[in-house]
């Protein structure tokens, strides 16, 4: 199963500087998880005390995880998940 | 009520208007899915936050922070700080916006117009640097009143008591309201509005996805969420590209007749992907969005020319809602 995850330039230092990389997961914990596996470090960056940091906004297909279930969202093949920094508007 | 003693006083009560041709309209099993659009480009400088704004430069008086002669203090990427310098020129304050340097040069022009000071924040970081720069000024100059839309609450009140109650009278069926998510003002506001009056109304969120520049913060630590924000009050969240928000700023144009802002075609695509569930699941659905503002501020941005592939990449790297 693969999904794309698209990096912020944030957390390229992690993918090598790769602004998307292929994981997988049945949900966004598993996919997470995964990631951790081929880019050590990046996991502490997006979780911290068992949920998403603050400033860290996760989307799959376009819809902000956090009111689809959160790290529990589950995936399916195709998928596409967007990492971004939290940042103003207005 | 058309008549008004200063226009001042002509703020809100905007029309809400019906999508006929992008609507689903009524289907094979009889239920019916419509798109309102709520027109907030006809509010006195042309877009939604003359709302908000009037509401805290109104309190910020109630309260004596704003006395006569104070200076306003404001981080925006245009439209509040349109609305902040027309409201200034005519209560008679003078006003300094921070803004991003990615920013429409229309709205730079109409604020110069109004009597607005710009100081330009770095464009990376967007929005963010604005608040970060607008918070050291302040340090500066105490004396100086920001009023800090991020977190006022009579920015959601705004909403509360005006775009809400609007709405509801204008569409007491409605089932769904779509806004964009910047200050989460609009959505925080109508959205307790509604939880009181018809707790049912879903609230949907759209947030517009800049170019890769406007997210180059140094570190995360720097990430911004404003004071206003509730998630609670939300149901949905949707990150809406430039490449979906051209398109239907152009399709609203094209099937409608209506000349929206770019941030509308965001908030239109969100509206209907609400559309097609509706009509998925079965569900007759009245769907309220805003019109944030009209396209004026952003020709020069070339949003409305050329190809869609071509709109998208001048956008790259602008604030462009």
């Amino acid at each position: 199963m693969a999904i794309e995850v698209r990096i912020p330039t944030i957390l390229r230092t992690y993918t090598d500087g790769a602004k998307a990389v292929d994981a997988s997961g049945e949900t966004l914990t598993a996919l997470i998880d995964d990631l951790e596996v081929n880019h050590p470090g990046i996991k502490g960056r997006l979780i911290e005390n068992g949920d998403l940091r603050r400033f860290v906004n996760v989307y799959i297909n376009d819809e902000d995880v956090r009111f689809i279930g959160g790290l529990e969202a589950t995936l399916t093949d195709g998928d596409q998940v967007v990492v971004l920094p939290a940042v103003a508007g207005g | 009520m058309t008549r008004y003693d200063s226009l001042l006083a002509s703020v809100g009560g905007t029309p809400l208007i019906g999508l006929p041709r992008m609507s689903p309209g009524v289907q094979p099993d009889g239920t019916h899915v419509r798109l309102w659009a709520k027109m907030e480009d006809r509010n006195p400088t042309g877009s939604i936050k003359d709302r908000p704004a009037l509401r805290m430069i109104e309190q910020a008086e109630a309260d004596g922070t704003l006395r006569p002669g104070c200076t306003i203090l404001e981080p925006t990427s245009g439209n509040t700080g349109i609305s902040l310098a027309m409201a200034a020129k005519l209560k008679g304050y003078r006003i300094v916006c921070v803004m991003p340097e990615n920013t429409s040069e229309e709205r730079r022009q109409l604020l110069r117009m109004w009597g607005a000071e710009i100081i330009s924040s770095p464009a990376a970081g967007g929005s963010n640097e604005a608040v970060r720069v607008a918070k050291q000024v302040a340090g500066e100059h105490p004396d100086w009143v920001m009023l800090y839309q991020y977190g006022n609450e009579a920015n959601a009140l705004a909403h509360e008591e005006g775009t809400g109650p609007e709405l509801l009278a204008d569409l007491p069926t409605i089932t769904h309201f779509v806004a964009g998510l910047g200050t989460t003002g609009t959505l925080m506001g109508v959205s307790r509005f509604f939880r009181g009056a018809k707790p049912d109304v879903r609230i949907v969120a759209a947030e517009p996805r800049y170019g890769e520049l406007v997210y180059g913060l140094r570190n995360l630590d720097e990430g911004f969420v404003p004071e206003l924000y509730d998630a609670s009050l939300i149901d949905s969240r949707f990150s809406v590209g430039p490449r979906d928000a051209v398109r239907r700023v152009r399709e609203l144009l094209e099937l409608e007749g209506i000349f929206a802002g770019i941030s509308t075609g965001a908030i239109l695509h969100a509206a209907l992907g609400q559309a097609a569930k509706a009509v998925k699941a079965g569900e007759s659905a009245d769907i309220a969005f805003v019109v944030c503002d009209g396209g004026w501020k952003y020709l020069s941005t070339g949003a409305y020319e050329g190809t869609v592939d071509e709109a998208e990449d001048r956008l790259d790297g602008q604030l462009w809602a």
